[in-house]
């Protein structure tokens, strides 16, 4: 692989890039999944290919190619150059990067046991038991039970001289029941929705989920919602579950405090932010309760790496501290529009994609509450876990977000079920309401695998962790 | 450069050959794209790939796997083809599998451009600046992208199946954004790059921008609304995801399920899925290799449909429509264009029957809240005027709506006169003319 990185910068340079780098990436997956007792994918893949990046003339190019001899990726980079050339005719100011090391490093992700080395048969037969073990009500009509594996080996290399060898596999599992109401279809996930738990390691981490042994409740659980109440329309409070408050940092703190959307590169796609480059350490983003700390350095998380797909070390970096807002995601090329160093958050989709600023591990610092002592402490509210929907504004102020499952408080005490909750707010407003998260005893950290961005279209795998929290005054039952 | 649609054609047959299974399938994708982006003003991204990959289904009796790989050589081919082979070998049966599915003639249409695959970096610069121009004269800020693909397509079987097709597609989207809360969209979607009017579409955004500058407050509420094309095709794609699949209905998470041929929408409402069409891109074949037909989804407000492939088919004794998509298949069946029939009414006739009601542009992340229903929540953005005494007086706000889409289909009350082409570079897109809804949930607003 680094041979071919130096082919290509060896070419870039030629072609009169005055920055180059570039990256030889081998994704492998495999993916298995089961449904209503159906095998329905079995399936293994395998992606090579090598993206070459450029400044030329000031201003950008990016080719990419899977075609990987000498020749071809000489002519990848002479491409790259000519696309930059072409991207001069409408740039302002050329193109200036933070300032990084110069690193020659290999960096390789935790995994005991290798799940490319399980075999089929054995997670065939886990699947299959999880997919028996959601088909034991009658009222649940429908069941999914999926595995899936990721291993990345990459090389990176600069013109500037760096050249870094990294490789994780990521492993997920997750399971569903669907129970067929009056007129609905209600799903109950475990351990999380959208594919389940994702982390960084190997077949030891999905034993650790126990699928099989949680996939009787999971459909007691769906089957009891399907005569639960519905979420009823008013303004009250709620406790959030760690997994939909994941989600919650996810859209509303983490993708507006990418310094790339301040700025406007993503305007016409994902959206631009309602936080302003002025904002830095004057904002109020939440109460004293809200600290938010982006950290690629947290062990076994979807979100980690030993540097960005830029050559920039992992980084720890608080974006809200104690509720006040104290800094931006950034790469090299946003960074200095600040006059920052990056905290090194670009990272690619693949060979086939340029970095843009993605989040790394950004979570919610834990509180003192037991879970326990904040239901008890609660008069009247309701509780809610696991996201079903998800939705928020351009700016990413007005978001929607809907859970699988809730339960009343009343009194201190959980209640009844309620099927569907919803709630809605306005992002500063919300975390401004929070007055209470839970220890670290109830933290953990929870995989991302489906986060879209960029155009072409780029999917990174992030992680949040998080703990249940409180928030007072929150509108629930929208449109209900 | 892309392999041709004879290279494609070739590698998919020696693959077949090689893969040692009662029944093989192979699919090849080529594909050669790029892609400019621009934002305030400049070019700030611009990128370029090609890729092809090799996918093999492998079939024992009823057992079937999947592997696949973007390695060319020999042993990399052979590779996969043993790793397809080796899924298959553990996989349990599947009873209701029918085999793959036999060669049928398909209909070939042009679907490639030589203006497109010219389409360089140097004219997708040229045209960023045209549309950027339009913008930048008035004071304000474009962002968006020029977009060309170029992909060739080939599936072949043991049992005879040979596909094979090229596509072209050139796509263009403009946001032009003011400094005072205005924001205009435009978008182009089509085959041919010489049918592609860049100023006229930075225009278009534009003058958008300017008539949407100081937007105001909305209560929430329920309210007439139009939508213009990009708003209605965002409700097409999951109107075609969650109702209109074999699967879904198998499954009764449709609201089809039960209903077929009972008048449930509005009678304006006439819904083809056509890959077929003369102004449609992508495919006219499935990821099978069996030919895309015509299915009448919603006939005058009656559901029909669904769309299956080989396998839905089969376990619902219905024909095979040709819907499958690449395996391993965890969607079932899917519609991919969309095409909405058009009615006699123009836009500005509908506003002009609007007492209080609102105009929408396109919407923003739009997700699911009750697939059996089809309730959708998301935002309105870039463009959204109220509607009073039957003109458009001042823009507001980005609104929330949480709705039924099933519910606002049977609230149709006019369907405009001329369609937009909308959907990606690559795959399908939908046909998609203005609608008048006469009650729309509006149920928040963004700051």
């Amino acid at each position: 692989m680094k041979h071919l990185v130096s082919v290509a910068l060896d070419a870039a340079a030629l072609a009169g890039a005055s920055y180059a780098d570039a990256r030889v990436v081998l994704t492998t997956e495999e993916r298995i999944s089961v449904r209503t007792g159906r095998v329905e994918a079995v399936e293994r893949s395998e992606s090579l290919g090598i993206g070459v990046r450029v400044i030329a003339d000031g201003a950008w190019g990016f080719a990419s190619t899977s075609s990987l001899t000498d020749d071809t990726i000489a002519a990848c980079a002479r491409q790259a150059v000519a696309i930059a050339r072409a991207s001069s005719l409408t740039a302002a100011a050329p193109i200036r990067l933070a300032p990084v090391g110069v690193f020659d490093d290999v960096w390789r992700g935790p995994c005991e046991i290798d799940p490319f080395s399980v075999p089929l048969e054995d997670k065939l037969a886990l699947l299959v038991a999880a997919d028996e073990g959601l088909r034991t009500q009658d009222v649940v009509t429908v069941t999914s039970a999926s595995l899936s594996f990721v291993k990345v080996e990459k090389v990176f290399g600069s013109s500037e001289g760096s050249i870094i060898e990294q490789s994780y596999v990521e492993s997920s599992a997750g399971i569903v029941a669907y129970a067929l109401g009056d007129g609905e279809m209600l799903p109950r996930s475990y351990p999380n929705s959208h594919g389940g738990q994702a982390v960084q390691g190997g077949w030891e981490a999905i034993l650790a989920l126990d699928i099989v042994g949680n996939a009787p409740r999971v459909a007691a659980e769906a089957a009891a919602l399907a005569s639960a109440l519905p979420c009823p329309a008013t303004t009250t409070t709620v406790i959030i579950d760690g997994s939909q408050i994941a989600l919650q940092v996810h859209e509303s703190v983490g993708h507006p405090t990418e310094l790339d959307r301040v700025l406007g590169d993503e305007a016409a796609f994902a959206g631009t932010s309602f936080v302003r480059l002025e904002d830095l350490d004057t904002l109020r983003y939440g109460s004293e309760h809200v600290s938010v700390v982006s950290d690629a350095t947290v062990q076994g998380s979807l979100g980690s790496f030993g540097y960005d797909d830029e050559g920039v070390p992992a980084q720890r970096d608080y974006i809200v501290r104690d509720g006040l807002f104290t800094g931006f995601q950034s790469s090299r090329e946003s960074a200095p529009r600040i006059g920052r160093a990056s905290n090194g958050c670009a990272r690619a989709d693949g060979w086939n994609r340029i970095p843009l600023v993605r989040m790394a591990t950004l979570s919610l610092e834990p509180g003192a509450w037991s879970f326990e002592d904040l239901i008890a402490d609660t008069d009247d509210g309701i509780y809610l876990e696991t996201n079903s929907s998800w939705s928020i504004d351009d700016r990413r102020l007005n978001f929607q977000f809907a859970c699988e499952i809730g339960w009343e408080i009343k009194d201190g005490k959980l209640g009844r079920m309620i099927k569907n909750p919803n709630y809605t707010g306005i992002t500063p407003k919300f975390w401004g309401a929070c007055d209470a998260v839970c220890s670290q005893d109830h933290w953990r950290v929870w995989g991302i695998p489906n986060c879209g961005k960029g155009e072409p279209m780029q999917v990174a795998h992030v992680a949040h962790g998080a703990a249940p929290a409180r928030f007072r005054d929150v509108q629930v039952g929208v449109g209900r | 450069m892309r392999l041709s649609e004879n290279q494609v054609r070739a590698l998919a047959a020696r693959v077949v050959a090689m893969t040692p299974a009662d029944e093989a399938e192979v699919l090849v994708t080529s594909n050669d794209a790029a892609l400019t982006r621009f934002a305030g003003n400049r070019i700030h991204q611009n990128v370029a790939e090609e890729n092809t990959t090799v996918s093999v289904r492998a079939v024992l009796g009823k057992r079937t796997g999947v592997a696949g790989t973007n390695r060319l050589d020999d042993d990399a081919l052979r590779t996969c083809c043993e790793a397809a082979v080796a899924a298959a070998r553990v996989a349990p049966a599947d009873d209701g599998f029918p085999g793959l599915p036999a060669p049928a003639p398909f209909e070939r249409a042009e679907r490639g451009c030589e203006s497109t695959r010219a389409f360089d970096a140097d004219a997708r610069a040229r045209a960023a600046a045209a549309i950027i121009e339009q913008s930048a004269f008035r004071g304000l800020s474009a962002a968006g992208t020029v977009g060309r693909s170029d992909y060739a397509v080939a599936v072949a079987n043991s049992k005879g199946v040979d596909a094979a097709m090229g596509v072209t597609a050139l796509k263009a989207t403009v946001l032009s954004s003011g400094t005072d809360g205005g924001s205009g969209w435009a978008s182009w979607l089509g085959r041919d790059a010489n049918d592609f009017a860049p100023e006229a579409l930075g225009d278009e955004a534009a003058s958008i921008a300017e008539r949407s500058a100081d937007p105001g407050s909305l209560d929430a509420g329920t309210y007439a609304v139009v939508l213009a094309p990009e708003a209605v095709s965002d409700l097409l794609d999951f109107l075609g995801y969650l109702a209109f699949g074999a699967r879904a209905v198998d499954e009764k998470s449709s609201f089809i399920a039960g209903h077929i041929g009972e008048k449930l929408l509005s009678e304006c409402i006439t819904l083809t899925e056509n890959a077929l069409g003369a102004e449609t891109v992508g495919l006219t074949f499935d990821f099978e290799g069996s030919p895309k037909h015509a299915v009448p989804l919603i006939e005058a407000g009656v559901v029909r449909g669904p769309v299956t492939d080989s396998y839905w088919a089969a376990k619902l004794g219905l024909s095979n429509t040709g819907h499958a998509l690449p395996a391993p298949n965890s969607y079932g069946p899917l519609p991919m264009n969309l095409e909405l029939a058009a009615g006699d009414t123009r836009v500005d006739e509908m506003i002009a029957g609007v007492t209080r009601g609102l105009y929408v542009t396109r919407f923003h992340y739009v997700n699911v809240e009750d697939p059996l229903r089809v309730v959708l929540t998301g935002m309105t953005r870039d463009g959204t005027f109220m509607i009073e005494d039957g003109r458009l007086t001042k823009p507001v706000k980005n609104v929330r709506f949480t709705q039924s889409v099933v519910d606002a289909l049977a609230d149709v009350e006019a369907v405009g006169d001329r369609r937009a082409l909308i959907g990606p570079e690559e795959g399908g897109a939908n046909l998609a003319p203005a609608l008048l809804i006469a009650k729309w949930a509006v149920t928040g607003q963004t700051r």
